[in-house]
C-alpha cells in the first residue's frame, strides 16, 4: 500500500477520528450482539421455564382427577361392582375441592347405559351406539387396567374401564371441566397450546397455532427450537406429558428482531450522523490544536525566504508559547548580529577604501620634489607651472571624503599628474587621452587613472629613451571600459604572473600597489563582474583595462 | 455526498460497524439454524375433497387408534386428483367419486382392503385400484326460508322461471359433485340415453342465467347462506348443513337419483403404503362407517351398518344406475359440451 506523508493536521485528525469513533462503535457493536444474544437466550430460556411449569402444573391436576377415577373405582368395587352415589360425590368434592367445579363424572355400564352422572347431563359420544367403539370407548377397552385421557368433540375425557378378570364391569369416565386447563392457557403471555397426543388442540390462548381442522400447524409438529413460519421466526418448547398431552408454547421472535432491527437502524443512522459530525469537528479541532504549528511553519518558511520581520505569537499552550517567544527572542538576536555584522563589514570596508584611495606613491611625491628643486634653478616658470600641478592634485586627493567623483573631475586631477610628467620627461613622454563626452559625467572612483598612469611610467622607462601612452574610456552596454596602453618595456613574465595572482586575492602580498588598490576598489564598491585586468608582453608594452558599472551622478 | 465517500475512503475503520453487524447477523442466523427443531415428518398424507367437518372426527379417530402422524390436505376434487398424480409425497386421495377418479386409475396402487368381504356386492366389484368408501347420492339443496312457494320435486322444476338466477350450480370441469349431477340430469332426463339429456342441460343452463360456480362448497354454502334458493350437491353436504341448524331441506330427484361411491385411492409412488393401507382399512372398518352413517350423514358401503339416521332410506329413492364405463369415457366430452352450451347460451 503507498502511504503518501500526510500532514501534521490530518494526521492528527485521524488519530482524532481513531480514537473518538472506533471504541465508540466497537462498544455499540459489542453491547448490540450482547443484547441481541442474551435477549434471544432469555426468552428461550423463559419460553423453556414457563413451559416446564405449565406442564408440571398440568401434570399435577390431571393426576388429581386419575386419582378421583381411582378411589371411585375403589369404592365401586367394594361395593361389590355397584356404584355409592354418596361416596362417589364424596370422592369428587374431596379432590375438586380447589377447582371449585365437580366437572362430569359418569359411571357407565358396558352398554352404555348411565349409571351415575355427577350432571344431569351425559354427552351423546358417551351413550350414542356409534360410539361404542370410538374414541373414550375405544381406548377405555383397549387399555384395561389403566386410565387413558382422550380428547373428543372438544371435550377431554379420562377414562378408565373397571374390569373383574376380563369382563368389563363398568367404565368411569371424567370430563374435565373446560375452565380448569383453558385458565391456564388464557394468563400466558406467549402463545400456548395444549394438545392430545396426535397434536389435536384442547386449549390455547391463540388460532394462530391451529390449522384449519383445529390441530397445532404442522410447522410446529418438530422438536423444540427455531422455527421459520410465513417469513416470521418463533421459538417453540414442547414438552410431553406422561398423561397424553402435549404442551407448546411458542415465542414469536419476529418481535424481537424487529426491534433489534430498528435499534440497529437506529444505531446506524446514529452513528452516520456521528461519523459526519466528528469528522467536522475534528477537522475544526484539528485545525484550532494545529494552528500553531502552522504559525510555526510559516515563520520558518519566511525566514527561509530571507525575510527576518517575522515574529511568532503561538499560544495555544504552554509549550507553544515558550517555542513562540524563544523563536522571537532567536530572530531577535540573530537579526541583531546581521545587523552589527553588516555595519562591521561597511566599516571594514570604508576604512580599506580610504587606505587604498590615499595612496599617493611616496615616491612620485619625492620625485617631484626632486625636479622642482631643480627645475627652479633653471626654469623657474615651469618650476612654479609644478608646484601649482602638484598642489593641484594634493588638493585633489583631500579635497573631500567623496569616494566616487564625475569622470570629468577625475580628468581634472589626472591632468596635474599629467602636466608634471610632461615637465618631468619632457620629450620623452607622450600621452593621449580619448574619453568620450557622453561619459563624462559618469561617477567612477576617485583617483582611478592615476595609478595605472603611474604604472605605466613605472614599467615602461625601464631601459627606454621614449614612452607614449594611450588611454581611451568608453561605454559599452552599461558598462564602462577604461584601457591604458602603452609602448613600453613591458612587464616580464614572472612579475606578471605575480600581479595576475594578487589580483585574484583579497589583499596583497606583492608590491604592486597601485593596480592591486584599484582593482580592491572596485571590487568593494562594485558587487558584480567588474574589476581591473593586465595585460602585457616584453618589449611591446603593457595594456591594463579597468571595467566599471555606468554610474550617473 | 463526494465527501461522504472520500471519509469512508479515508478511514476504513468505519467500516467496522457494517462489518460487525453483518459478521452479527450471520452468527445470528447460524444460532438459530443449529437451534432448529427436528421437523417430525407426517407419517401419512391425506388430500381430500372431504368438508372439514367431515375429516376432523375421522382423522382425530384414526390417529389416536392406530399413532399415525396423519397430515390432510384439503383441496377440490380436481384438484386433489392433480396433487396426488404428481406429488409423490401424497400418499392417499380420501374422497372424489369413482366416476371422476376412475380415468386415472394408472396412477394408483392396488390394494385389496380387508373389509371388502363386507362390503355391499355393487361396491366390492370395483377394480382393486379403488376402495369404495361411502355412498354419496346428487340433491338438491333448498333454502327454505327464500324459496317462498316454489314446489321443487325434481330436475324439472328448476326450470322454473322465477328459478332463474337463483339456482348454485358449479363448473362441473372444477367440482366432482357438479359432473354428478351433469351425469345424473343426463341420465335422469335422457331416458335411457344420456346423451339427449342435453337438451334439458341447456335449458337449465339458460335458467343458471350465467351464474356458474367455482366450487362444491361455493354451492351448499350459497344456498345455506341465502344467496341462492337453490343449489344442486351432494347427500352429506346438505346433511352438514342441516345438522348446523341451517333452515335448509334435501330433495331427492324424483326423476331418479343416481348415486356413486366416492373411494380411498392409494398412490402408487407412496412411501408410506402400509399406513395408507391401515388408513383404508380404518376408514372403511366398521366402528368408521357406523361413525360416518350415524353422525356425518353418508351412507355406508358396509353390509354391517344400519342406514344413517339422518338420511331417508335408500329404498325410498327413485335411484338410477349408470353405465361406469360410459361415464368414465364420455367424462371429458360431456364436460366440454357442457362448457360449449354454456359459452352458446351466455353469448360469448
Amino acid at each position: 500500500m503507498n502511504k503518501e506523508t500526510v500532514s501534521f493536521r490530518e494526521s492528527i485528525r485521524r488519530t482524532f477520528i481513531r480514537y473518538s469513533l472506533v471504541p465508540v462503535v466497537a462498544a455499540a457493536v459489542v453491547v448490540l450482539v450482547i443484547i441481541g444474544f442474551s435477549w434471544t437466550y432469555s426468552m428461550a430460556y423463559l419460553n423453556q421455564k414457563d413451559n416446564r411449569q405449565t406442564a408440571e402444573e398440568l401434570t399435577r391436576i390431571v393426576n388429581i382427577y386419575y386419582q378421583m377415577v381411582d378411589d371411585v373405582e375403589k369404592s365401586y368395587v367394594n361395593n361389590g361392582y355397584n356404584v355409592s352415589k354418596d361416596e362417589t360425590f364424596k370422592h369428587i368434592y374431596t379432590r375438586c375441592a380447589e377447582f371449585g367445579e365437580i366437572g362430569n363424572l359418569i359411571i357407565l355400564s358396558p352398554d352404555r347405559e348411565v349409571l351415575f352422572s355427577s350432571k344431569n347431563t351425559v354427552p351423546f359420544f358417551l351413550t350414542g351406539k356409534q360410539y361404542s367403539d370410538w374414541g373414550i370407548w375405544y381406548a377405555i377397552k383397549e387399555n384395561q387396567g389403566s386410565t387413558q385421557t382422550v380428547l373428543t368433540e372438544k371435550s377431554l375425557c379420562i377414562g378408565r374401564g373397571v374390569y373383574d378378570g376380563d369382563t368389563l364391569k363398568c367404565a368411569i369416565v371424567y370430563i374435565v371441566p373446560g375452565d380448569v386447563i383453558s385458565s391456564m392457557a388464557g394468563v400466558k403471555e406467549r402463545f400456548l397450546a395444549i394438545t392430545d397426543k396426535n397434536g389435536w388442540i384442547y386449549a390455547s390462548n391463540t388460532k394462530k397455532l391451529e390449522d384449519s381442522y383445529g390441530k397445532i400447524l404442522d410447522v410446529y409438529n418438530k422438536e423444540s427450537g427455531y422455527i421459520k413460519q410465513n417469513n416470521g421466526l418463533y421459538y417453540l418448547c414442547k414438552s410431553v406429558t406422561n398423561k397424553g398431552l402435549t404442551i407448546y408454547t411458542v415465542d414469536d421472535m419476529s418481535h424481537n428482531i424487529r426491534i433489534i432491527m430498528l435499534l440497529i437502524g437506529v444505531i446506524v443512522f446514529v452513528f452516520m450522523g456521528i461519523v459526519l459530525i466528528t469528522y467536522r469537528s475534528t477537522d475544526k479541532n484539528s485545525e484550532k490544536y494545529t494552528q500553531d504549528i502552522k504559525k510555526i511553519e510559516t515563520a520558518f518558511e519566511a525566514v527561509s525566504n530571507g525575510d527576518f520581520n517575522v515574529s511568532l505569537n503561538t499560544d495555544s499552550s504552554k509549550e507553544f508559547k515558550t517555542i513562540g517567544s524563544d523563536f522571537n527572542e532567536m530572530l531577535n538576536g540573530l537579526k541583531d548580529q546581521i545587523e552589527k555584522n553588516k555595519e562591521l563589514a561597511t566599516n571594514a570596508a570604508f576604512s580599506q577604501l580610504k587606505q587604498l584611495e590615499s595612496q599617493l606613491n611616496p615616491h612620485f611625491l619625492f620625485n617631484t620634489l626632486d625636479n622642482i628643486r631643480f627645475m627652479a634653478k633653471i626654469d623657474a616658470a615651469k618650476a612654479d607651472k609644478m608646484i601649482v600641478s602638484l598642489s593641484g592634485i594634493l588638493r585633489y586627493t583631500i579635497k573631500d571624503m567623496r569616494q566616487e567623483v564625475p569622470l570629468f573631475e577625475d580628468l581634472d586631477a589626472l591632468q596635474y599628474y599629467l602636466n608634471i610628467l610632461q615637465i618631468r620627461f619632457n620629450k620623452r613622454f607622450k600621452y593621449e587621452i580619448n574619453v568620450g563626452d557622453d561619459i563624462k559625467e559618469c561617477l567612477i572612483p576617485k583617483l582611478l587613472l592615476q595609478p595605472i598612469l603611474e604604472n605605466a611610467i613605472k614599467y615602461g622607462f625601464e631601459g627606454r629613451e621614449k614612452l607614449s601612452v594611450k588611454i581611451r574610456g568608453y561605454q559599452m552596454a552599461d558598462k564602462l571600459v577604461f584601457v591604458c596602453e602603452d609602448d613600453g618595456a613591458g612587464i616580464d613574465e614572472e612579475r606578471l604572473t605575480e600581479i595576475k595572482e594578487s589580483l585574484d586575492k583579497d589583499t596583497n602580498e606583492s608590491n604592486h600597489y597601485g593596480l592591486f588598490n584599484i582593482h580592491r576598489r572596485v571590487k568593494l564598491m562594485y558587487k558584480g563582474d567588474y574589476g581591473l585586468s593586465i595585460d602585457s608582453k616584453i618589449n611591446e608594452g603593457c595594456t591594463v583595462r579597468i571595467v566599471l558599472p555606468k554610474k550617473l551622478t | 455526498m463526494k465527501k461522504i465517500i472520500d471519509i469512508f475512503k479515508n478511514h476504513r475503520a468505519i467500516f467496522l460497524l457494517p462489518a460487525v453487524t453483518l459478521l452479527f447477523a450471520v452468527l445470528f442466523s447460524v444460532y438459530i439454524t443449529l437451534n432448529t427443531g427436528e421437523k417430525a415428518e407426517p407419517e401419512l398424507v391425506v388430500v381430500s375433497p372431504h368438508p372439514t367437518a367431515f375429516i376432523i372426527p375421522l382423522i382425530k379417530e384414526f390417529e389416536n387408534e392406530t399413532g399415525i402422524n396423519t397430515e390432510v390436505i384439503s383441496l377440490g376434487t380436481t384438484a386433489s386428483l392433480k396433487r396426488i398424480t404428481s406429488d409423490e409425497n401424497v400418499d392417499v386421495l380420501w374422497g372424489g367419486s369413482i366416476l371422476t377418479v376412475g380415468p386415472y386409475e394408472d396412477y394408483f396402487d392396488e390394494y385389496k382392503c380387508e373389509n371388502k368381504e363386507y362390503f355391499k356386492d355393487k361396491f366390492a366389484g370395483t377394480d382393486d385400484t379403488i376402495t369404495c368408501f361411502t355412498l354419496v347420492p346428487s340433491v338438491i339443496m333448498i333454502n327454505n326460508d327464500i324459496i317462498g312457494d316454489i314446489k321443487i320435486t325434481g330436475y324439472k322444476d328448476l326450470l322454473n322461471e322465477e328459478l332463474k338466477g337463483h339456482i348454485a350450480f358449479a363448473d362441473p370441469k372444477k367440482s366432482s359433485s357438479s359432473f354428478e349431477h351433469l351425469v345424473n340430469m343426463l341420465y335422469a332426463m335422457g331416458e335411457k340415453d344420456p346423451e339427449a339429456g342435453f337438451e334439458y342441460v341447456e335449458k337449465f343452463i339458460e335458467n343458471l342465467d350465467g351464474n356458474l360456480l367455482d366450487s362444491s362448497s361455493a354451492v351448499y354454502e350459497g344456498v345455506a347462506n341465502g344467496e341462492y334458493m337453490v343449489g344442486l350437491t351432494f347427500e352429506e353436504a346438505a346433511v352438514t348443513m342441516l345438522k348446523s341448524d341451517k333452515h335448509i331441506s334435501i330433495i331427492y330427484m324424483d326423476e331418479g337419483v343416481v348415486s356413486t361411491p366416492d373411494g380411498i385411492y392409494i398412490n402408487k409412488a407412496s412411501k408410506h403404503k402400509e399406513t395408507a393401507k391401515a388408513f383404508a382399512d380404518f376408514m372403511t372398518g366398521q366402528n368408521a362407517q357406523q361413525f360416518i352413517a350415524a353422525n356425518l350423514g353418508r351412507r355406508s358401503v358396509r353390509k354391517d351398518v344400519p342406514e344413517s339416521g339422518l338420511v331417508i332410506p335408500y329404498e325410498d329413492i327413485n335411484s338410477i344406475e349408470v353405465d361406469k364405463d360410459k361415464v368414465i369415457s364420455c367424462k371429458d366430452k360431456w364436460i366440454e359440451n357442457f362448457s360449449l352450451l354454456f359459452k352458446e347460451v351466455n353469448n360469448e
